[in-house]
């Protein structure tokens, strides 16, 4: 782009930033070029005027709307990280390990509904679901199981568990430990979003209150202790799959984060201290260009939030992170290899917008969960992506675009709207503990099923360009008999541990918990250790916070 | 008619519920009065619940894989409490092949992603009650079927000379044809022109030439009326309705039925004014 005399101070930054940040990570190649030779520049910008620099500006700087690095994937793509996790600490341990060495750069841990929702293997609610949609953890042996020979210090880890956050990050934390990887060194994310489970996701355990404060007393432990753990990952994925649109979608999870930004704000913790450690979970859909306006707008709406609404000094505080997973209620049953196709849009639409780590779902899952199989063409779609087609190469390649820009503004604009509206409802919690957000879902979901049915939206192989013999693929088979082997290890586990050091922990965590400003955690790991079992931990927890029943 | 009464349950663990509540209002639009037990119901709760509410009908939903071992379950909660002979159907992220192995377990039909709600609205409805007790009489004819060779040079004598409101010109690419409703009172005239050689109405006029080609009969209860036309030994055509224009669903019975007039039954949409 051309320079003028008169460099004005906000280019200047972003230029001195780059060249800052590639001091520290190098970009990918020393040129970058289309294959025609044609060279491809870092960022491409207008000759400078106001609006561009107010309402876009630079990636690496305020309000961040293309980016939150200067250099974005030139220096380094996208953390890959691939969702796993089925069956028995062992056999997810054996996945992981092909993952990695197929070139995942990241853990992503899935756990199953027993272990979400803080239910030992043996409870009688888990008949049925052990091991199903994600690996059983018990106790922190199935933890040390699970990690067994993967160094955690190099490797960072995302865990999609929330009701019981706080004992699984007690589990990681000590395998760290016993691993020699002291706590600062440990990176990764938890999600820790109960509010998107009252909205949408429904693996909840605590009412509102206690599972708020849960969440700040992770907040304050992992600043006290200096952990790089990402502490929350605030969730729009799952909001979008109960049916909502992307503005809600959007709106809904900027209005949670408001909310715990409130909650730990209250508890007496300085926004700075606790804000960087922030992270959000986006979903992408097949509307390609809308989805990229969603996460550039998703970064501007935040950064102005935190800065203009919360007085956040630190611009770390200002920066909106996310990971991405492409939609899974898009994908078909039927013809299930066209869901390849639809990932890869849904991913390119993630790249174009941004993102900072990647899921791309698997061709068979509206059938169960992925094979080894089409779990590495999924992989293999973001590889592709990253190393083949050059939309890496410069930094947001759409930015600029009439549309997209318009689009940008006016999926503000519609989630401001939303975000006025929960407001005078007096915030997230409050709108979540009436409904609101759970209703405006629920209406759209079924707006969307008529559609299908009339055919005013066309699912391709669904409600049209239908097969009449459908090929059955290979699916993945979760053997029936783990649920009783699982239950027998627990009850190993049981036996061997020392009973009076476990009896004696849990009623300290007891008496702790009627405490209200004492902070749980050093307590849960102190459980955690002596190899008390997630069940054992969420009962205490439940029997003084009470069931949160739904609605 | 009474009011179908139906119980949506989620068993197990798994909090997606967006197919469940989607079912649930499609369910309640077709008349039918529902019952959402809420996330995480064992099957002894399902079971309770149906009996007490004394419900037509169970549908459960899953998607976490638990199908298997939960559905099971409250066949055999229903059968302690003599209830078996409420019809259970299931739904949800159900691999194929487990279906062969539910129905043997007692559940009577599984509707996987995909499935049109419009499908299992009628299934239930069939199922609850097979001939439908209350077969009413046609109230009206829907509309007079005319084939003509051609729709704009027909339209002039019903639009002008006739005086006749044009209602609207479609064309319904499955049956090659062209068609234009004129309303006449509570009825229409339908004008029907061939779009194709292989067209029904080019083989009408072919053998017979213009004119009248079929009477339709405005009918609720389509599907019901059918089966007991049917066990009647009354000749169809359809032995199953198929969508028709406006989203109505139709059939037409044999001619031979009716004396040489072929009579098509119309069951207009759900929700629309006529």
């Amino acid at each position: 782009m051309n320079n003028n005399d008169s460099i004005p101070s906000k280019e200047a930054n972003w230029k001195k930033s780059v060249d800052k940040t590639l001091k520290r990570f190098p970009e990918r190649k020393s040129t970058f070029h289309t294959t025609s030779e044609i060279e491809v520049d870092g960022l491409y910008y207008p000759d400078t005027n106001d609006k561009y620099e107010n309402d876009l500006g630079y990636p690496g700087e305020f309000p961040y709307t293309r980016g939150i690095q200067p250099t974005m994937y030139r220096s380094r793509f996208w953390t890959m990280r691939q969702y796993a996790g089925f069956g028995s600490a062992v056999e997810t341990n054996k996945r992981f390990r092909y993952l990695l060495d197929q070139g995942q750069t990241g853990l992503s841990v899935a756990f199953d509904l027993p272990t979400q929702i803080g239910y030992d293997s043996d409870d009688v609610m888990s008949e049925g679901e052990v091991g199903k949609v994600g690996v059983a953890i018990d106790s922190l042996h199935d933890m040390e199981q699970l990690l067994d020979q993967i160094p955690l210090d190099k490797v960072s880890t995302s865990m999609t568990i929330n009701a019981p956050a706080s004992v699984l990050l007690c589990m990681y934390i000590a395998v760290g430990e016993k691993q020699g990887v002291p706590i600062e060194k440990l990176t990764g994310t938890i999600q820790n979003d109960i509010l998107k489970e009252y909205i949408a996701r429904g693996t909840y355990i605590f009412p509102p209150k206690p599972s708020m404060r849960l969440i700040t007393n992770i907040f304050e432990y992992c600043q006290k202790n200096e952990m790089k753990f990402n502490t929350i990952s605030i969730s729009g994925y799952h909001i979008r799959e109960a049916g909502s649109t992307a503005v809600q979608e959007l709106a809904f999870t900027l209005a949670n984060g408001m909310a715990y930004v409130d909650a730990a704000l209250k508890s007496g913790l300085d926004i700075d201290a606790f804000a960087p450690r922030l992270a959000f979970f986006f979903n992408a859909h097949n509307n390609f260009f809308e989805e990229v306006a969603k996460f550039r707008a998703a970064r501007r709406i935040w950064a102005k939030i935190m800065k203009e609404h919360y007085q956040a000094k630190d611009p770390k505080s200002w920066k909106l992170r996310f990971h991405t997973q492409t939609g899974g209620s898009t994908l078909t049953a039927q013809q299930p290899d066209n869901n390849v196709v639809r990932v890869t849009l849904q991913a390119l639409a993630a790249v174009m917008g941004g993102t900072q780590s990647l899921h791309t779902n698997s061709r068979d899952e509206a059938l169960s969960l992925p094979t080894e199989e089409s779990a590495r063409i999924a992989l293999r779609t973001q590889q592709i992506i990253a190393n083949e087609s050059g939309v890496a190469d410069t930094v947001d390649p759409l930015g600029g675009s009439y549309y997209v820009e318009e689009l940008t503004d006016k999926m503000e604009e519609e989630v401001n709207k939303y975000l006025e509206q929960i407001k005078e409802i007096g915030g997230a919690v409050q709108a979540v503990e009436e409904g609101f957000m759970q209703r405006e879902i629920h209406h759209k979901a079924y707006e969307t099923q008529k559609q299908i049915e009339k055919e005013e939206e066309i699912i391709v192989g669904l409600n049209k360009y239908k097969l009449d013999e459908e090929v059955n693929p290979d699916l993945l088979k979760v053997d029936e008999a783990l649920e009783q082997a699982q239950i027998n290890s627990l009850e190993k586990i049981r036996a061997e541990r020392d009973q009076e050091k476990v009896d004696e922990l849990l009623t300290i965590l007891r008496t702790q918990a009627r405490v209200q400003n004492a902070n749980l955690i050093p307590h849960i790991l102190d459980a955690v250790k002596a190899y008390a079992t997630v069940g054992e931990i969420c009962n205490v927890m439940r029997d003084e916070f009470g069931l949160y029943t739904g609605m | 008619m009474k009011k179908i009464r139906v119980l949506i349950a989620k068993p197990g663990l798994d909090g997606h519920d967006r197919g469940a509540l989607v079912i649930a209002q499609a369910l309640r639009d077709h008349g039918m009065e529902v019952i959402y037990t809420g996330l995480r119901q064992t099957p002894v709760q399902i079971a309770q619940a149906a009996v007490q509410e004394d419900v037509d009908v169970i549908g459960l939903s899953s998607l976490s894989g638990a199908h298997r071992s939960l559905f099971p379950k409250v066949i055999d909660e229903l059968k302690k409490r003599n209830a078996s002979d409420i019809p259970v159907v299931g739904g949800g992220v159900i691999p194929s092949e487990d279906i062969p192995f539910l129905l043997e377990k007692g559940i009577n039909q599984i509707f996987t992603s995909g499935s049109s709600t419009d499908v299992l609205a009628n299934y239930i409805k069939q199922l609850i009650d097979p001939n439908s007790s209350t077969i009413n009489k046609p109230t009206k004819i829907a509309h007079i079927g005319i084939a003509v060779n051609s729709i704009d040079q027909a339209i002039p004598f019903y639009s002008n000379t006739l005086g006749l409101d044009l209602e609207g010109v479609e064309t319904i690419e499955s049956e090659q044809v062209k068609v234009a409703f004129l309303k006449i009172g509570e009825t229409r005239f339908e004008l029907l022109e061939a779009l194709s050689a292989s067209s029904v109405i080019q083989t009408f006029i072919d053998k017979k030439g213009e004119g009248i080609h079929h009477i339709a009969l405005e009918v609720d209860n389509i599907n019901a009326r059918l089966q007991q036309y049917k066990s009647d030994g009354i000749k169809l055509i359809h032995e199953q309705a198929k969508t028709g224009a406006h989203n109505s669903e139709i059939a037409f019975i044999h001619p031979k039925a009716a004396n040489g007039v072929l009579f098509e039954l119309c069951q207009p949409a759900e929700g629309s004014e006529e």
